[in-house]
């Protein structure tokens, strides 16, 4: 790192002090926005600080709780790691959470980065890790439909990653095989490149090891609507399914090229945490940490302690009373956060729904949801947020035809505390923004 | 082709009609649906899709269900064409590098992308309905719905030589509609409706759903058919919320 370099890290890391201690928020992405605007490439700068290596963790859905899982088990192995634990996952939020922990020359000292990273900001931060000598592990999580409006549709992104994947040298990538379009980006990444130039290059070194799950119980009986990627990525025929977990993810072939679900490296673990997307996020944290090196013992303690991320099954207490969040963002996220409460035996739901920027201003979204697998007579509903009403039409063409409608946040969650019992959970679904403003509203007491 | 919340304008025509007694079945239309299928349906209903998806569909449409939609549309039958589905009954589609895409013909309008450089049409939008859907009772005259298209359609190709049958569906009171340009939004040619409206559609705007679903029941039995009122509050106080 440059004096220059230093100065930057230094100055900004001030300014977010100052941020931090007028309360203008911890998670304050300006920092690192500021220190990128002065030096676009600090991000390299400040990477190279990392003694062991940087593990980036990418896909639609369970960044934050696989990152989060990483963390969790190199920290038990006692390394020191610099994460972006806040869900700020853009390059500003990355810079900011390096910054926050630099010393007072603008140093940092750590052993691993874990960073989620944004799907349209991989490419960018691929292209500032080139030069970085330290070993880079590739998370590869999954693909769905999310904020059309914002990120364009999977195919536009898949096809950014499969260039700026190309590029990539020396990379460990942790990919699941049930998802063909990551599977198929993880493949084509770890295969030499058509030039001799490329191979030698390092390209060879790149290697792929794949999660996934073996378990025909959790076949899903009716294919859920929105389902993405169910043509093959090699050849465009419409592949063909053994069974399906969830949205595309199963286990699939094609029988025209022959591609198939590649085998699988690790495909059993113990979860810590309900819900069958996060036995996804829990595998691809053990075959992360397992190119690591890191024990198998370790790996399991960690998980056990596993305490989850904000706003992600994040539980409260509330009066005695039971509160369970569950971040649902986008139709597959929020299938699986219904079937996963559905298992759990939910009764009292609060379904939130914004269209603030952070959960995309689109919420058609809402019609590709299963919420016909709620009914009359076993669930209490609330709906709330800034498109309550698109919410609650949707509810009354999903058979629904009593919940309680409150436009008002703090009414509906007051509400759906009163109508439940001490032995009773409420869960509640809610998007990005509605996430934090029931938090705030949970941990500042304000409803009681 | 499910992008975008498409089916809820699929739910919304079931489920008033279910609401109404009348018997409605959904066939869903794929590459492998034969033809015979197809024209034994009463309404149509087309979306959009991702690029790689409405290739696959669209050199299918073009060859093999276009002309069949086509006729039915001429016919009579009325049918729901949105976003991409929109610009394929189109007479063609003129990429920003590249020859034109043929279109099925069916309306008359046209649709260029500007080029990869310039800003999608993205947002909410509100348009006052200019054509007449007679057959329908409703509060009000607007449409609500979502917008997200690179493409600009443009009706009417050349409206001298012949007399403008596709009429543009409403005017853009908030947003872009169809080009940005001229202040309109979707189309209508017969019973039949193009827009650019996802969001979905219907579930808002239950007087287009509402038309459509009289019109199938006219051409069915040759004659008009009253639809019973539904209770539709919720519905306008969704829509209302976006005025």
């Amino acid at each position: 790192m440059s004096w220059f370099d230093s100065i930057i890290a230094t100055n900004a890391k001030t300014l977010s002090k100052i941020s931090t201690t007028l309360r203008l928020g911890a998670g304050a992405t300006w920092p690192g926005e500021i220190a990128l605007t002065v030096k676009p490439n600090i991000l390299s700068s400040l990477l190279s600080g990392l003694r062991k290596g940087i593990i980036i963790v990418a896909g639609t859905n369970g960044k934050t709780t696989t990152a989060r899982m990483i963390v969790t088990i190199l920290e038990a192995q006692g390394l020191r790691v610099i994460h972006n634990a806040s869900g700020a996952n853009l390059l500003n939020g990355i810079v900011s959470a390096l910054i926050n922990k630099a010393d007072w020359r603008g140093q940092v000292s750590a052993d691993w980065g874990v960073f989620e990273v944004d799907e349209n900001s991989l490419p960018q931060f691929i292209k500032s890790i080139k030069s970085i000598k330290s070993k880079v592990v590739l998370v590869l999580l999954n693909l769905f439909r999310d904020q059309l409006d914002r990120y364009g549709e999977v195919d536009v992104i898949s096809e950014k990653w499969q260039k700026s994947l190309e590029s990539l040298n020396n990379v460990k990538i942790i990919a699941n095989a049930d998802d063909p379009l990551i599977a198929y980006l993880a493949s084509s990444a770890s295969r030499p490149g058509p030039s001799f130039a490329q191979a030698t290059a390092g390209r060879l070194e790149a290697s792929t090891r794949f999660f996934g799950l073996d378990d025909p119980s959790q076949f899903q009986k009716k294919i859920e609507h929105a389902t993405d990627s169910t043509f093959c990525p090699t050849c465009g025929t419409r592949l063909l399914y053994e069974g399906y977990y969830y949205s595309h993810i199963g286990i699939w072939k094609c029988i025209k090229c022959k591609t198939k679900r590649p085998p699988l490296d690790v495909s059993e673990c113990d979860y810590p945490l309900p819900g069958l997307y996060n036995r996804y996020n829990t595998l691809a944290a053990v075959a992360a940490s397992q190119v690591l090196d890191i024990k198998q013992e370790t790996i399991s303690e960690a998980l056990a302690g596993f305490v989850p991320a904000f706003g992600r099954q994040e539980e409260f207490t509330i009066d005695g009373k039971k509160v369970k969040i569950f971040l649902s963002k986008n139709p597959t996220g929020f299938n699986q956060s219904l079937r996963t409460i559905l298992d759990l035996g939910a009764k009292h739901l609060l379904l939130v729904l914004n269209d603030r920027i952070p959960d995309g201003r689109d919420v058609s979204w809402i019609w590709d949801v299963d919420f016909e697998l709620l009914t009359q007579d076993e669930h209490v509903i609330t709906v709330s947020g800034d498109r309550v009403y698109d919410l609650a039409l949707r509810l009354k063409y999903a058979n629904l035809n009593q919940f309680f409608v409150e436009p008002n946040l703090h009414h509906a969650l007051k509400q759906s505390l009163d109508v439940s019992s001490k032995s009773e959970t409420l869960y509640i679904l809610a998007t990005y923004s509605a996430m934090l403003d029931v938090r705030k509203l949970l941990t500042g007491r304000k409803i009681l | 082709m499910s992008t975008y919340g498409d089916r809820g304008n699929i739910i919304c025509l079931e489920k008033r009609c279910e609401w109404r007694g009348i018997e409605a079945r959904v066939t869903q239309v794929t590459l492998e649906t034969p033809v015979r299928e197809l024209k034994s349906c009463d309404l149509i209903f087309m979306g959009g899709a991702q690029d790689r998806q409405q290739k696959l569909a669209g050199d299918d449409f073009l060859h093999h269900k276009g002309p069949v939609v086509k006729a039915m549309v001429e016919q009579g039958v009325p049918a729901l064409f949105v976003c991409a589905a929109y610009q394929f009954v189109g007479h063609y589609y003129q990429p920003y590098q590249g020859d034109k895409i043929p279109g099925a013909g069916i309306f008359d309008l046209y649709t260029v992308h500007p080029g990869d450089q310039k800003k999608r049409l993205i947002g909410n939008v509100v348009a006052e309905l200019s054509c007449q859907l007679s057959a329908v009772s409703c509060q009000l005259k607007t449409i609500v719905g979502f917008e997200n298209h690179g493409g600009k359609t443009y009706l009417n190709e050349n409206p001298k030589s012949q007399i403008p049958m596709t009429k543009p569906l409403a005017k853009v009171i908030k947003g872009f509609g169809n080009n940005g340009e001229d202040g309109y939004e979707g189309a209508v040619y017969k019973n039949s409706i193009g827009s650019y409206f996802h969001g979905p559609l219907l579930p808002k705007n239950p007087h287009i759903a509402d038309w459509l679903i009289a019109k199938a029941l006219e051409m069915k039995y040759g004659k008009i058919i009253p639809l019973e009122n539904l209770d539709d509050s919720l519905e306008w106080q969704a829509h209302s919320q976006m005025l």
